[in-house]
């Protein structure tokens, strides 16, 4: 059930990327599969820490997965800006 | 349009098909299941035996004939027993109510087995060195833990003769050394039950018994008295095979009994062992020896030598008998399993139903109404809304629903309740089909075309896209019937059958009617097709929109995550394991006469148990429901004592319904769900990606794993049941997105090659305003059946409905605002179209919202037709010649783009041909149009 609660959290803050430019790695599926893997990684690690199963859930799982997502998210930003800075840069020197 | 001919030939052997089907439909009765009809289902799951240390599908296929023949022994009419996955045997007794007496019937194993009793007792003191007839009951404990801690320290070994394939583990609890579950092969099997679960670690002992050694409960004539063990070594000397032409009869007491002969190995053998025997009650010259005769487990007679009768033992041609205190019906029972023989493996009881018949045909009355009233409301929205179009499609309907219903009969179909809801979703594929079609036809009607064209031209242009969406239709119907669990597996296939027969009578047929009609009167007005002058054209920024949309999908996700962390899912005992039982009681009792009954039917920890009182006045007026972790062979007992203590409505067994699930069914359940849901995604994105291009695969996905967490999450919030007919209504959902979702995408893919010049955000939103019109109406006819099925479909489909209802909605929603955005945004990254964008950039300073407006394509101050938008300003199309292939239709199907130069004057020849064609139809039209009126105010003049 928590990883039912993470994908989900990972798709709902998805649907959120649209309102910034689209420079992620991979474009929006990229964004998508950043969101819902970052979600995923933090609350596991959540959970494990905690030592819980993953059939127990509780508001703490839902939390937990949030900062996962907005740092997966942040990166795969980072990563798709820095390409396209890199290839307007290529294109602006010819 | 296809010949006058062809048309004749397909109408013609339709209606002979047709009479055919009413002929079928009127002569062959149709084949109700256990769910409308009432009866008992039963779920084993095969394990090993001492013959067979590894069970495969010979085994069970050997089980199952023999389960056949027990079953056809017992009288009961078409009993339905077959294969379940690899390990499973699923039997389905119709009209048959006592849970108890077909459980035994059917799942006892027989295993029969005869032992040379003294010797083979492991006496309980140590001291005593031999066993003897005086001494024997001294050997028997009225302590299952004792005989079993006892059994425990043996060192025996097996030689090739045990009834056991290994070491067999016993749980009790530690403190109070109270049985609680076994004897079972391994860990895993011992806590699969609710009871063994429920003990605490620190409070469980778990005794295993070594191969060798057996523990057996002893025959005891007084059913009341405390049950004796012995401790055995497992060395019997003859087995149930031996014997034959088992009887019930009479013993000199008149009391029930079983005679048996002996086969000829088992006639030299019985006469060894009672010789041995005989002999050795000669050496003692004591009390005589005997023998004992188990049967699964228990002794169930052991009669003794008389040495002086029978010094060289007895003569096994003379046969032999077991007495065991038997009543006249399992004295029965006995010989009619000894004489079908021993079952090959052990089945263990994982499942079991019992459907009232009462409660049976009320969900087939409610199946059926709401099936009605869901066909007459789509009937008539369709005569509303397409009029005459709408009178041939439901001529298509009835001629679907002809064949539906004869095709049933024919094979037979077995008709379940979830097959009666994927029927109700077959309609509403049907009813689709023709939107498709007819919405294309009105859009050519539009252009001015003659309505024999427009009929062309629509079923030409519709046909690829309805194969497209049904084929999708087929695949999950394929994949669920493979890998989901029985209900689930009649929805699909009537879910499957349904979408064929659908594709011959909504296409094949509706069109050669039409083709008929075609230069009739009746269809040259387009008013009376529906297709008037367009009231709603739909002019929508969808991409533009996207975000909006998008934050209310993402806001309904953050609140489903939370209610799935918080709350998360009700799930059914499908799932969770247990028992729901629903009994209308002959006499008003209160919850407590109830939990008293159960507590006397053996249920261990009653208090946990939920019983409430619940109106049901179809099924009488002392309801109740009982629902906790009752195994599904207690179940039986629960209603015996129900019966004796209040007996049920009716009289019969009728007032009694239960369904009950072992856990290992429980977790097979759910694990065959996620397959299934997992393989369907695969698959249908397979299929995606080879009909259209891998980049329509994902937000096709995407869209599902959106409708399928919004619905889950709407479960989550609401807290509804999750059964497997939710299961079946996920899946279904998972079809009905990918279907419309591909509807969508086809009229992108159609509308690519026609607008070189536009950016894909453009042709999106052409695509998508096009196609808004049949998204509503389709949606809107899926949700008035499902509707119906809510409300007029009874308890049992209304689980199915809610969460279809949901799911068709964010279906239709997310494939217009949720998997058209995401490949918008994904294929606007492509080079070419982002060089198309920067060029609309360049010259406008902004990328409009549709390709009809873009500066470039103004020719004389009005918007130009899209195919002329030549991005550079300068028509492209007027001026090139027709080629011979241009009215060749567009949607070849193969979903590959055409190669594309960013530079604005690198069109394809095919892509100028189309817009030539698209142009010279318009002016045809026009000049008809002007034809028309001459002739019009010629003739007022």
């Amino acid at each position: 059930m928590a990883l039912v609660v993470w994908i989900t959290l990972g798709v709902a803050l998805w649907h959120f990327t649209v309102f910034v430019p689209d420079r992620f790695k991979g474009g929006i599926i990229g964004a998508f599969l950043a969101a819902v893997a970052g979600a995923v990684v933090s609350g596991a690690a959540w959970q494990i820490a905690q030592g819980d199963s993953l059939g127990q859930t509780d508001l703490a799982t839902f939390v937990a997965a949030i900062p996962g997502c907005l740092v997966a998210l942040a990166i795969a930003y980072a990563v798709g800006s820095r390409r396209s800075d890199a290839l307007a840069g290529h294109y602006g020197d010819a | 349009m296809g010949s006058r001919r062809a048309n004749i030939t397909i109408v013609m052997l339709i209606l002979a098909l047709l009479a055919a089907s009413v002929y079928v439909i009127a002569t062959k009765p149709t084949k109700l299941g256990l769910d409308l009809s009432g009866g008992i289902q039963l779920i084993y799951e095969g394990e090993p035996s001492a013959d067979n240390p590894t069970v495969d599908r010979e085994d069970i296929d050997r089980t199952i004939e023999l389960l056949r023949d027990r079953v056809d022994a017992f009288g009961v009419s078409e009993p339905e027993i077959a294969p379940l996955g690899e390990t499973q045997i699923q039997v389905g007794l119709p009209d048959v109510q006592d849970t108890q007496r077909a459980i035994e019937q059917v799942g006892d194993t027989a295993k029969l087995y005869f032992y040379d009793l003294e010797p083979n007792v492991v006496p309980l003191d140590p001291k005593v060195e031999e066993v003897t007839p005086e001494n024997l009951t001294q050997q028997a404990t009225t302590s299952l833990y004792n005989a079993v801690e006892l059994a425990s320290k043996q060192n025996t070994k097996c030689n090739d003769v045990c009834t056991t394939t290994g070491p067999q583990l016993y749980l009790f609890e530690k403190g109070s050394r109270e049985y609680v579950a076994g004897p079972e092969s391994s860990e895993r099997d011992l806590f699969s039950t609710d009871a063994a679960k429920a003990v605490p670690k620190e409070d469980r002992k778990v005794l295993t018994v070594p191969q060798g050694t057996i523990v057996v409960q002893d025959q005891q004539d007084d059913p009341e008295a405390t049950p004796r063990y012995f401790v055995l070594r497992d060395r019997p000397a003859l087995s149930g095979d031996d014997i034959e032409n088992p009887e019930q009869s009479f013993d000199q007491n008149n009391a029930p009994n079983v005679t048996f002969d002996f086969t000829d190995e088992g006639r030299a053998a019985f006469e060894r062992i009672t010789r041995n025997i005989a002999q050795r009650g000669f050496e003692s010259l004591g009390a005589p020896y005997s023998f004992a005769i188990v049967l699964d487990g228990d002794i169930v007679s052991r009669p003794v030598i008389d040495y002086q009768e029978n010094p060289d033992g007895i003569d096994g041609r003379t046969g032999a008998q077991i007495s065991g205190g038997f009543t006249v019906q399992q004295a029965q029972d006995l010989a009619t399993f000894l004489k079908i023989g021993a079952l090959p493996i052990n089945l263990e009881l994982v499942s079991q139903s019992t459907v009232s018949p009462t409660l049976g045909q009320q969900a087939l009355d409610d199946g059926l109404k709401a099936g009605l009233i869901g066909l007459l409301i789509v009937s008539i929205f369709f005569l509303l809304y397409y009029r005459f179009l709408g009178a041939i499609a439901i001529l298509g309907l009835a001629v679907y629903a002809a064949f539906f219903l004869a095709i049933m009969k024919l094979i037979p179909i077995t008709l379940t309740l979830p097959g009666i809801a994927g029927l109700i979703l077959t309609i509403g594929v049907a009813a689709d089909s023709n939107v498709v079609v007819f919405e294309r036809i009105k859009e050519e009607a539009r252009k001015g075309h003659s309505m024999i064209s427009s009929i062309t031209t629509g079923y030409k242009r519709g046909i690829g896209t309805i194969i497209d969406a049904n084929v999708i239709t087929l695949l999950t119907a394929f994949i669920l019937f493979g890998l989901a669990t029985a209900g689930v597996k009649g929805f699909a296939f009537t879910l499957g059958i349904g979408t064929i027969v659908s594709l011959l009578t909504a296409v094949v047929f509706t069109r050669a009617v039409l083709g008929l009609l075609g230069r009739s009167r009746i269809l040259r007005s387009p008013a009376f097709l529906g297709a008037g002058e367009q009231r709603v054209r739909w002019h929508f920024d969808f991409a533009g929109a996207s975000r909006w949309f998008f934050s209310i999908s993402g806001l309904i996700l953050v609140v489903g995550a939370l209610s799935f962390a918080t709350n998360q899912l009700n799930f059914g005992i499908d799932f969770e394991s247990g028992t729901k039982i629903e009994t209308a009681l002959a006499e008003p009792v209160s919850v407590d006469d109830v939990r008293n009954s159960l507590a006397d039917a053996g249920v261990a920890d009653v208090d946990a148990v939920k019983v409430q009182s619940v109106e049901n006045p179809d099924f009488g007026a002392n309801v109740f429901q009982i629902q906790g972790t009752i195994a599904p062979d207690e179940v039986g007992e629960v209603q015996r004592q129900l019966s004796s203590d209040f007996g049920f409505e009716g009289g019969g067994e009728g007032g009694f319904q239960s369904q009950s699930v072992g856990p290992t069914f429980g977790e097979q359940i759910a694990r065959s769900a996620g397959y299934a849901i997992a393989f369907s995604l695969l698959l249908i994105a397979a299929y995606v990606a080879f009909r259209f291009e891998p980049k329509y695969a994902i937000p096709v996905m995407i869209a599902v794993i959106h409708d399928i967490l919004i619905t889950a999450g709407v479960y989550s919030l609401v807290g509804r049941e999750v059964t497997s007919g939710t299961v079946a209504a996920f899946l279904t959902i998972l079809g009905y997105s990918l279907y419309d979702t591909i509807i969508v995408f086809d009229r992108v893919r159609e509308n690519v090659p026609r607008l070189p010049r536009a950016t894909f955000s453009q042709i999106a939103n052409r695509s998508l305003s096009e196609v808004l019109t049949r998204s509503l109406i389709t949606g809107l006819s899926t949700v008035f059946l499902i509707g119906t099925i809510l409300i007029f479909g009874g308890e049992t489909l209304s689980d199915f409905a809610f969460a279809m209802m949901v799911g068709v909605l964010s279906g239709t929603y997310s494939s217009i605002f949720i998997a058209s955005p995401v490949l918008i945004a994904w294929k606007e990254r492509e080079p070419a179209y982002q060089a198309r964008a920067a060029r609309i950039r360049e010259q406008m300073g902004r990328v409009p919202a549709f390709p009809e407006e873009n500066e470039v394509a103004l020719v004389g101050g009005e918007p130009a037709a899209a195919e002329r938008d030549g991005g550079n300003g300068r028509p492209v199309a007027p001026e090139s010649p027709p080629p011979a292939a241009a009215s060749a239709p567009r949607d070849d199907g193969n979903g590959a783009e055409p190669a594309e130069e960013p530079e604005a004057d690198a069109v394809s020849a095919e892509e100028t041909d189309d817009a030539a064609v698209s142009e010279r139809e318009r002016r045809l039209a026009a000049r008809r149009r002007r034809q028309a009126q001459r002739r019009k105010h010629g003739r007022n003049r």
